[in-house]
């Protein structure tokens, strides 16, 4: 787990680090259907604030889900009731980096397609998901 | 607190909560005060014998008292019995708001034989037992309320209300469903009634439906025999391409200038053959088929249009735009074209004026993901009706506007603007779960293989029949979805869903032929700028508010306006129609009278002081004051006068005053606190 | 000719140096001269979302610093670092969040002098030049070749703070294009999310996130697309090649180069996939 926390206070972290309040989303799953990463997404949006709504913040801070997400702001831009779930993720990670665990170790990532990549790539990738 | 028998003084309340105390010798003012305990709602708060024995200190007050409930008979008759035994000349109850009970107090002054202005409310339930919840703060409280109220009471002046004769005529504006049953039942009751339409003919969206959740029933069908009826009435002035220029008067007593828009065909002469309707090539957008089809330049409506003669719309008419063409003059047999026809102005006075201007569907074109005029065969609800319609374009088949074919599948977004807080319709347009598994319904028998996905975000069925009817759609195969779509699209001949199973968890991408949205319903954008040209009152959403939500639902804050329909939010036709018929019920049991009662508490202009400034003038927002040019002294027209007191506010000079309400009334009131 | 204080960023530096070199050398055709910032230092590539991140934004900060100082106007080209740079800049400037502004103005050494305006290339062409003198500039119409403009997420979203354009159907550089005589397609994905940097770790998700954008462009009769981000390029054209070679992607200063009349040399397209060039003559416009 990525931190001892009760999921109470992991929930008002991820709230004023997000700057999102959980009980604003009425479970519509807008997010869900226009995340460009959805079907690959676990769990996609809808699915996250709702654990977050229910007190399993734990459960999300362990997903793959939160580490998925582009930050592409499609959801929070559609989003019926103006909650920006990409913020909401960036909390998440960022509870999860600040507890010291890496999630992708840049040395892990290799491979000759990388040579093209470009570099603001590595650096957002990087520092969405390294500590 | 300025006064010591204000402070808590610690004192034990007597131990005959019922008791009288009456301390005082004859001297005037004789004010009694009546302190109700509202059941618990006071009494559980404000410590009542403290307050009594407190209030019994003050100096005007002969006598208190207090009983359980005291709009209760027992509880009147307490008053009036004081009013007489006591020799009383001012009554103070203590109570709930004065919206609730203040006509009921003071009609039982008058049975006592005091003047039912010389009785005032003190408001300690909403303003103090119900939003204080230390005891001792709230009798503190409910002190100073009812010491406040005695500062006006011994101000006041006796009064006698106004009367003025109605005339006993109504308007409505707006024909749909709604207009015409308020219209016909205010007409089948004997009044006259003028019924005014923007449209060249009536019967609103009702006309545009195909059939009707929950039975199914043709709209045209059960619509056409009171569009008929309304033509015919002998007691209906119909007026349609008509539009409320002005409206004066006040209720009672209303003058109404209407325009009438020039239609270039004479209604008495044209017999109505559509000859002229063929051979028009002037081609112009038809709302009423939703863009599905261009309309001509001469148009009606639809074939069983009342009234069922086609007017020109000059911007597409050749003649009226290039001069050449005037085919329809050359085709029509009677002679009933008029190039040269101009708008018109008539007057008319009524008495009462029920608004009922409905609804239009928000423009899908701003739900920018939706791909609304980018995609062609994503259309709106209405839209489809029309495909729908026996009458449409398609005559009842259902076709996809971008090449004719027949879809065979469908998807069905609800919820396309409605309930979002960033579209501004934060609300739930109410009448779209339940049209849509209709849509669906019809599109499965007009199209037997065809594979119809509502998605949704929740399904509301509270009506008769309802739910059941939303049960038929399931069995029929009908496959709902849970999830808001974000996205449309199209993919060759595809129509593309991004949508998402939120029961199951995930994205999904629906395959289409054809996108139907449940488009938020608005309020129709002329009834919003006619509430705002007589300054009804409008929600944030541009429906009209009704007086009390509860208690009061179908007439406005002004005086003699009445509500139906939509205008006033999203309902289904049942809902249009009983509340119609309740607007005409309203307006009817004023008819019922032979005068109509004013509160005399209007302003008053000492003419002495006056200097004729105007501020008063440009400050009322129901015109009851006019500045006289010649004398420059202002007037108040105390029918008109709702009393707000804004003039008395605006007077620079203080001649403008309130009854009841005078300067040196509420400076003194304000110095209690 | 006005003159631009002008942020390139590291990845124009090297990959995308066919976004930029055209775009020097095109403005210079239309009306502007871009003057690079002297010593920039990397945006972070990334805009940091987290309320009490503020460290992440020094870099960001101390390029915006640097350029009030020579000015109250900023370009970028590059759309997340326009992104980054716009965003930060709403947090110094925007009224109400002094207190936070301050705090961040105190991270760096150089003076915040003045508000800078962060003006895309795009808005430079469409609000300082205009759509009439550009036209005027153009000797080598595009020929009606029908491109989709790709957008991406990073220069319309969020829309508060970047008001850049529709988020949901953005028109700057379809209108550009139109401008160069070219003939914008419809094309319903101007703006989903290429998968962005889920490319370093995730290549699935981003190649499927792209061939949705591709697959959409070609549906809609598109021959071309055209990009303003090194990263939705990357993933449009390099990435492509493995999922569905048929559609040339350009950066949008590539095909403004062209049609203004600069040399084949000075396109850059060496650095494109595919054969740009061939393609490029089979339209008859090389
Ligand atoms: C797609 C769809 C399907 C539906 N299906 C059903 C169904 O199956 N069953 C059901 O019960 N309900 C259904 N409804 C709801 C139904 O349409 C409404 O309940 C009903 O039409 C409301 O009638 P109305 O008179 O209040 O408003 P409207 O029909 O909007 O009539 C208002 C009239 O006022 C006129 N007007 C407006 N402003 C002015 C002005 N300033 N001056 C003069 N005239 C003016 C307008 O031209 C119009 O004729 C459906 C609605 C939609 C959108
Ligand atoms: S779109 Fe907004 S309201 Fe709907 S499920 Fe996602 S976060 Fe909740
Ligand atoms: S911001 Fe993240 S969660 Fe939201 S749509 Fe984009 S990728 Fe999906
Ligand atoms: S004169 Fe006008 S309305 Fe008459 S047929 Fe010609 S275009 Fe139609
Ligand atoms: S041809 Fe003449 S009479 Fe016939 S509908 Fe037209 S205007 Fe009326
Ligand atoms: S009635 Fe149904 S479809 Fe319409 S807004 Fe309400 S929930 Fe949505
Ligand atoms: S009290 Fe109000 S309504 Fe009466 S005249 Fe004065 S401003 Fe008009």
């Amino acid at each position: 787990m990525a931190t001892s926390r009760s999921s109470t206070e992991l929930l008002e972290q991820i709230e004023k680090l997000s700057g999102q309040t959980v009980s604003d989303c009425y479970q519509c799953g807008c997010c869900t259907s226009g995340c460009p990463i959805g079907e690959a997404m676990d769990p996609p949006p809808s699915k996250a604030v709702r654990l977050l709504q229910l007190g399993e913040a734990p459960e999300l801070l362990d997903s793959d889900g939160i580490w998925m997400c582009a930050s592409c702001l499609v959801c929070g831009t559609r989003c019926p009731r103006a909650v920006d779930y990409a913020r909401i993720a960036e909390a998440c990670r960022v509870l999860v980096l600040r507890s010291k665990q890496s999630r992708v170790d840049p040395d892990t990532v290799t491979g000759p397609e990388l040579e093209e990549i470009p570099q603001q790539a590595f650096i957002a990738a990087f520092r969405k998901s390294s500590v | 607190m300025p006064n010591d028998e204000c402070r808590l003084t610690g004192t034990q309340p007597p131990a005959d909560a019922q008791s009288t105390i009456d301390n005082r010798q004859s001297k005037i003012p004789r004010v009694g005060v009546f302190v109700c305990h509202c059941g618990i709602n006071i009494a559980g708060v404000v410590k009542i014998p403290e307050l009594l024995e407190r209030v019994g200190t003050m100096s005007g007050v002969v006598v208190t008292k207090d009983y359980k409930y005291c709009c209760s008979d027992p509880g009147q008759q307490m008053i009036r019995d004081s009013i007489k035994s006591d020799k009383l000349d001012r009554v103070i109850v203590a109570c709930c708001s004065p919206t609730l009970h203040e006509t009921t107090f003071r009609n039982a002054c008058g049975e006592a034989g005091l003047n039912p202005y010389l009785c005032e409310i003190a408001n300690i339930r909403e303003q103090c037992a119900w939003v204080t919840a230390d005891k001792d703060e709230a009798t503190t409280k409910a002190c100073g309320i009812v010491r406040t109220t005695l500062t006006k009471v011994v101000h006041d002046q006796p009064l006698e209300a106004l009367t003025v004769p109605i005339n006993k005529r109504a308007l409505v504006v707006g024909a749909g469903i709604a207009g015409i049953q308020a219209a016909l039942d205010i007409a089948n009751a004997g009044y006259e009634v003028v019924l005014v339409e923007k449209e060249p003919s009536i019967g609103g969206h009702m006309a545009q439906l195909s059939e009707t959740f929950p039975t199914l029933d043709c709209s045209q069908c059960i619509l056409t025999p009171r569009t008929v009826e309304t033509g015919r009435h002998p007691k209906i002035r119909l007026m349609t391409y008509s539009e409320i220029d002005s409206v004066s008067g006040y209720v009672g007593n209303f003058k109404v200038k209407v325009r009438q828009k020039a239609r270039y065909v004479d209604f008495k002469t044209c017999t109505g053959c559509g000859a002229c309707l063929e051979k028009c090539p002037g081609r112009t957008e038809s709302w009423f088929e939703r863009g599905l089809v261009r309309g001509k330049a001469i148009y009606r409506l639809l074939p069983q249009a009342v009234p069922n003669r086609p007017v020109i719309d000059a911007k597409a008419c050749i003649y009226l735009t290039k001069g050449k063409c005037g085919v329809c003059a050359k085709v029509c047999p009677t002679g009933a074209i008029r190039y040269d026809d101009t708008d018109k102005f008539v007057e008319e006075e009524v008495g009462a004026i029920v608004l009922a201007t409905g609804y239009e569907l928000f423009d899908a074109t701003k739900l920018g993901s939706y791909g609304v005029g980018r995609v062609p065969d994503v259309i709106d609800g209405l839209a489809f009706e029309r495909l729908l319609s026996a009458s449409g374009p398609t005559s009842g088949d259902v076709k996809r506007p971008s090449d004719g074919k027949v879809p065979k599948k469908i998807v069905f977004v609800q919820c396309a603007g409605s309930r979002d807080s960033t579209t501004g319709m934060p609300y739930c347009s109410k009448i779209c779960c339940m049209y849509t598994a209709k849509q669906a319904i019809l599109y499965r028998h007009r199209v037997h293989d065809g594979q119809a996905t509502i998605c949704y975000i929740d399904v509301r069925t509270p009506g008769k029949g309802f739910e059941e009817f939303y049960k038929r759609a399931t069995d029929d195969g009908i496959q709902y979805l849970r999830g808001k779509v974000s996205k449309i699209f199209r993919e060759g001949d595809k129509v593309m869903v991004w949508a998402s199973d939120t029961l199951a968890g995930r994205k999904v991408e629906l395959e289409a032929d054809m996108v139907v949205l449940a488009t938020a319903v608005v309020a129709n954008p002329d009834g919003v700028a006619l509430a705002r040209k007589l300054k009804t009152q409008i929600d944030a959403h541009g429906f009209m508010t009704e007086a009390h939500p509860k208690l009061r639902p179908v007439e406005t804050l002004t005086a003699g306006f009445f509500l139906a329909g939509c205008g006033q939010g999203p309902k289904d036709i049942p809902e249009t129609v009983a509340q119609a018929s309740a607007a005409a019920a309203k307006v009817l049991a004023m008819f019922g009278n032979t005068r109509l009662t004013h509160s005399p508490t209007t302003a008053e202009v000492d003419e002495e002081i006056c200097v004729g400034c105007g501020y008063c003038e440009r400050t009322c927002a129901y015109d009851a004051v006019k500045v006289d040019p010649a004398r420059k002294k202002a007037a108040v027209n105390a029918a008109l006068c709702e009393g707000c007191g804004a003039c008395a506010v605006a007077c620079p000079s203080g001649a403008m005053t309130h009854k009841n309400f005078t300067k040196k009334a509420i400076f003194e009131m304000a110095d209690q606190f | 000719m006005t003159k631009y204080t002008y942020y390139p960023g590291c990845t124009l530096y090297t990959k995308a140096r066919n976004l930029d070199i055209c775009a020097r050398k095109a403005a210079e055709k239309v009306g502007f001269e871009l003057v690079e910032m002297p010593s920039w230092n990397c945006c972070g590539a990334i805009y940091n979302a987290a309320s009490d991140d503020l460290a992440a934004q020094v870099g960001p900060v101390r390029n915006l610093a640097k350029a009030s100082q020579l000015g109250d106007k900023l370009v970028t080209l590059c759309a997340a670092c326009h992104n980054v740079l716009k965003r930060v800049q709403n947090r110094l400037d925007q009224p109400g969040n002094e207190v936070e502004s301050e705090r961040l103005k105190t991270f760096v050494d150089e003076k915040y002098e003045r508000p800078v305006k962060v003006l895309h290339y795009l808005e430079v062409l469409k609000q300082e030049i205009g759509w009439d003198n550009i036209k005027e500039k153009v000797t080598k119409p595009l020929g009606g070749l029908k491109v989709a403009s790709y957008y991406g997420c990073l220069i319309v979203r969020p829309k508060e703070v970047l008001e850049f354009d529709d988020p949901e159907n953005p028109q700057v550089m379809d209108d550009l294009m139109r401008v160069l005589g070219a003939a914008p397609t419809r094309f319903d994905f101007k703006a989903e999310c290429c998968g962005g940097y889920l490319v370093v770790n995730r290549r699935d998700v981003a190649k499927s996130a792209s061939k949705k954008i591709l697959d959409n462009a070609k549906a809609w009769g598109a021959e071309a697309i055209v990009t303003t981000c090194p990263l939705c390029q990357y993933n449009l054209d390099k990435l492509r090649a493995v999922t569905d070679g048929s559609i040339p992607v350009f950066y949008f200063t590539q095909l403004l180069g062209l049609a203004v009349g600069l040399a084949q040399d000075e396109l850059g397209l060496e650095h494109n996939a595919g054969d740009p060039v061939g393609f490029l003559k089979s339209k008859g416009l090389l």
